[in-house]
């Protein structure tokens, strides 16, 4: 019994194995083939010739087509030129009236054509859709901007089946290009209520757009200030004039898009195989979650130029995996994890393949200028002057973030050169100004510490790394001691709103932001301007909780610049505001300007877009090299 | 025994009520909404009340509810919803285009197969280490044993998966970094295409299953240890030796059996949260799986796919616990559900 048991078990195993072989063998390939094949062959036949019955033998050759079974060669596929690419995360979306965040933005940029495009180095506005704009006046003395469109941008669909791309048709089987009508039905689609668009607001500078998107009675999407004048010029009103206006325009928001798609399958209408779109790529595939895959679009304006037949998009979390990926020639370029960073730098191949590109966003620490004792202009300047921003970046950071004395980065119009306005790192003057204050309330440095200053931030490893540094800097410059709390990103910028009680604030608080154009409205003035921004630092209010809110020089400049159709005055404006902001009123504390740390293969020729998504068209990349690497 | 299940399942009901409505309560309670900001972007008021609409958000709590169990149509309102009774768990507050089905529908197969082949490799190491360990008790073996049980058990993942991809995939080159096999179509909405059974597959699931499968199977030889020691104590091991039964006999049949019931016990719910996915593990191999959604669902405020994740996870935990419950009678014969 015992022995039976133990054989059956061996044969279980045995049959195991076998299988496990059996698929570990390669497999022979076979294919079947139509084939013309050559055949000779001899025929005998009788023939009666005059009368006589001869046998009459013949060679014939003759093609006949068989269907043969043949070994199939391992065929040397010419691989398209690919891109491996880490999303980083499931795109929330890919319709352009509700992206809002970079992977999603990322996405449209090679999906869609916008009205505009920022130089992939120098952020400037250059043509793209549009090929040429002109600012105007209507009969009402509102600003107008008209936009001349190219009208050999053709509609697409991938077809997944065929893994063709095919143009659009419309009803009366004619080729559909991108014409002025899809871009007035896009802004009017995103600012439509019923879209329930994020960034409709950015639109709000067009004629009626805040009304229409606040669902008014009495105007409807017909009264918003775009309109196509004919097929291929597009033109709208705004509401106050804005020189920047052609960089909203080149934002996804403003994107021409496919209404005859989008009406006949909803929200659906961005999956893979339903898509209609107008970039130098197409969507071949979107698995939800795991990866998304676009290849070129062969019938885009300039496909000649783009190198980068496909991008297999992946969208892996984990920073630390995502490297790993890299590493092993699994991704040709990622971000570098901060654990990783010393490694990085010290190896000779990967220090070569890293590069840290100046981004287009800051890092800053707000002080609640309503909360005692950051009402005063002492206190806040001896903060902000107590913190060592280089050594921040050099010790805590280590990705060659530039420290920030001022809001904006370089590379965004109007913003002032790193360091030269607001304020620096200077111990001695943060000290002085501490006494002052001390001095005025005629308070020592430990009821000063009684107060118990608060330091607030978003729970995250990174953030906490640098409240600890700060905090450290804070105790050895100043003496002073400041708690440091964090709260979950969502309750914390519940907490952070102008409308919580002053009482539940802490006194400084940490932000970022980020540019959505590369123009400095998007940031003194929609940021901090205490009349249009989310004043979050609570300026200029008539009481701590902020009910009601005045406007002093600042929010009078950043208004004033907007208004300004000459650039050097409005650079001169905005370098004035900014050192109001940082210096004479000591608001906020800038703290550094991000930058992307990536590590890239030398095969892959990248740009680091400042503002906008990712333009994989503009990318070259030598397939051999990589193959080579790969070891194929 | 077809009784006791069928008063079993209608028991389900007013569970899986119990937790819709506690959890719909729940969330809705957390501070922050999901349409309050835009990243740190606080956005207008007329922008946050169109995208409330959209949803339903600006409706009192307990209508929300009622559309989300009964759907729009038996409210007698407009809407999408076609409730829960119906099988729709509603749309996705934070991925646009995608309903909460449909997220299911892509990153459950993926979990469930990596959950249950390493609830496998658990149950197929941990059970014979732990009846060696409880065989062989103060033995080498049993230290060993117990040893490696403890190790594994408090290793976390977070360390064990990295170190895993750093010497199998990047030292050795022996396994891929990081994904998973098998894409939709599934058979039977679960289990990995034929096509797509490779040993491709296989090396892709390796470091995934074992980093999971260990950690139960350390858990599971802990507890088989345990039981069977206090089993081979028992009246009846004694009697069942006394008649002269082969020593593999009492074990196999006798002990082992009985002593099985405290594992079987925690199969259950580890079952439901194998299968429904670890957010860990899915993220350090970068796989495609459920578990992510039950973490992410939170931060972005995602009320409905935080709610059918959780719903789906009482479901499988019910029915998990019932295959339990309907173990135990053929384990121990003192056990009837008449």
């Amino acid at each position: 019994m015992l022995k039976n048991r133990k054989a059956s078990l061996l044969l279980v195993v045995f049959a195991i194995f076998a299988l496990l072989l059996v698929a570990c063998q390669p497999e022979t390939v076979t294919e079947t083939v139509v084939q013309e094949v050559e055949v000779t062959r001899v025929i005998t036949e009788t023939v009666v010739e005059e009368g006589e019955t001869v046998e009459v033998t013949r060679v014939v050759t003759e093609t006949v087509t068989e269907i043969v079974e043949v070994e199939a060669e391992p065929e040397m596929v010419e691989q398209p030129v690919t891109l491996n690419w880490n999303f980083g995360t499931e795109p929330p979306t890919a319709d352009p009236s509700l992206a809002t965040d970079t992977t999603s933005v990322d996405v449209d940029t090679n999906l869609f054509i916008f009205l505009t495009k920022f130089h992939p180095v120098t952020g400037e506005v250059s043509p793209s859709l549009a090929t040429e704009w002109e600012v105007g006046e209507d009969a009402d003395g509102n600003q107008t901007w008209t936009f001349n469109l190219r009208n050999d941008v053709a509609w697409v669909k991938y077809n997944p089946v065929t893994g063709e791309t095919v143009q659009e048709v419309d009803a009366d089987g004619n080729p559909r290009f991108v014409n002025a009508n899809d871009v007035v039905y896009g802004v009017k689609r995103t600012v439509n209520p019923d879209t329930a668009s994020d960034y409709a607001y950015v639109l709000y500078i067009i004629k009626n757009a805040a009304d229409i998107n606040g669902g008014s009675e009495e105007l409807t999407l017909d009264d918003l200030g775009v309109v196509a004048l004919d097929d291929s010029t597009v033109q709208f009103t705004l509401e106050t004039p804005a020189g920047y206006f052609p960089s909203i325009a080149g934002m996804w928001i403003a994107a021409p898009q496919p209404q005859w798609a989008i009406e006949e399958w909803g929200d659906k209408w961005t999956e893979a195989g339903l898509i209609v779109t107008n970039g130098a790529y197409v969507m071949e595939s979107w698995i939800h979650g795991g990866e998304l895959n676009l290849v070129k679009n062969p019938l885009w304006i300039d496909a000649d130029n783009v190198q980068i037949e496909r991008v297999e998009g992946q969208m892996i979390v984990e920073a630390s995996t995502s490297f790993a990926l890299y590493e092993n020639n699994e991704l040709d370029t990622t971000g570098v994890p901060l654990p990783e960073m010393d490694r990085v730098k010290a190896d000779p191949m990967l220090s070569a393949e890293y590069y840290n590109a100046p981004a287009a966003c800051t890092y800053y620490y707000g002080f609640v200028n309503t909360k005692y004792p950051f009402t005063d202009r002492n206190v806040r300047a001896a903060f902000s002057q107590a913190i060592d921003r280089q050594s921040l970046s050099d010790n805590v950071l280590k990705g060659g973030q530039i420290p920030a004395t001022t809001f904006a980065p370089p590379g965004i119009f109007g913003a002032p050169e790193p360091g030269t306005l607001g304020l620096g790192y200077d111990v001695e003057g943060a000290q002085a100004d501490l006494q002052t204050f001390l001095d005025q309330e005629g308070i020592t440095l430990d009821e000063f510490n009684a107060l118990d200053i608060v330091l607030m931030h978003n729970t995250s490893e990174g953030h906490a790394r640098i409240a600890a540094a700060i905090q450290q800097m804070w105790a050895d410059n100043l003496g002073v001691n400041v708690r440091v709390e964090n709260q979950e990103w969502a309750v914390y910028l519940d907490t952070l709103r102008n409308t919580t009680p002053v009482e539940e604030e802490p006194h400084i608080f940490r932000m970022g932001w980020c540019a959505d154009y590369p123009d400095e409205n998007n940031w003194v003035h929609e940021v901090f301007n205490s009349d249009a921004g989310a004043n979050r630092l609570r300026r200029n209010c008539v009481d701590a909780n902020c009910a009601e809110t005045t406007t002093s020089e600042f929010d009078e400049l950043t208004v004033a610049a907007q208004l300004s159709q000459d650039p050097a005055e409005r650079m001169e404006i905005y370098a004035q505001a900014e050192d109001i902001l940082a210096n004479v009123e000591a608001a906020y504390a800038p703290i550094y300007h991000y930058t992307t740390v990536a590590v890239t293969k030398p095969w892959l020729t990248r740009y680091f877009s400042l503002v906008g998504g990712n333009d994989f068209s503009s990318w070259t990349l030598d397939m051999d090299a990589k193959l080579a690497a790969q070891g194929n | 025994m077809i009784t006791y299940i069928i008063r079993r399942m209608f028991g389900f009901i007013p569970v899986l009520f119990g937790v819709a409505l506690f959890t719909f309560v729940l969330v809705r309670s957390i501070p922050g909404g999901p349409f309050d900001f835009v990243g740190d972007r606080q956005l207008p008021p007329q922008v946050v009340a169109n995208i409330q609409a959209k949803y339903h958000l600006d409706w009192p709590t307990w209508k929300q509810f009622a559309s989300y169990v009964i759907g729009d149509d038996l409210l007698g309102e407009e809407g999408t919803s076609r409730g829960l009774i119906r099988g729709d768990l509603g749309l996705s507050l934070f991925y646009r285009s995608q309903s909460v089905m449909d997220i299911i529908r892509t990153t459950l197969p993926t979990s469930a197969q990596l959950g249950v082949m390493s609830l496998l490799l658990g149950l197929l190491i941990g059970i014979p280490a732990g009846t060696v360990a409880a065989l062989k008790q103060n033995s080498w073996l049993d230290y060993s044993t117990t040893f490696g049980a403890i190790f594994f058990l408090s290793v976390p993942s977070i360390v064990l998966g990295p170190l895993m991809i750093w010497i199998f995939a990047l030292k050795l080159g022996w396994l891929p970094v990081a994904g998973w096999g098998s894409k939709a179509p599934y058979i039977l909405g679960f289990l990995p295409n034929l096509g797509d059974l490779n040993v491709e597959y296989f090396k892709l699931a390796f470091m995934p299953v074992f980093a999971l499968g260990t950690g139960s199977a350390a858990g599971i030889a802990r507890l088989t240890r345990a039981s069977l020691l206090q089993v081979v104590r028992e009246d009846y091991i004694r009697t069942a030796r006394a008649k002269g039964l082969a020593e593999r006999t009492v074990i196999v049949v006798h002990a082992l059996k009985n002593g099985l019931i405290p594992v079987v016990t925690i199969i259950g719910p580890a079952f439901a949260a194998l299968v429904t996915g670890t957010f860990v593990i899915e993220q350090i191999f970068g796989i495609n799986g459920m578990g992510k959604h039950f973490v992410a669902s939170v931060g972005n405020r995602d009320y409905t796919v935080l709610m059918g994740v959780t719903l789906l996870y009482s479901v499988i935990l019910v029915v998990a616990n019932l295959m339990v419950d309907l173990t135990y009678a053929l384990l121990d014969p003192r056990i009837r559900f008449d």
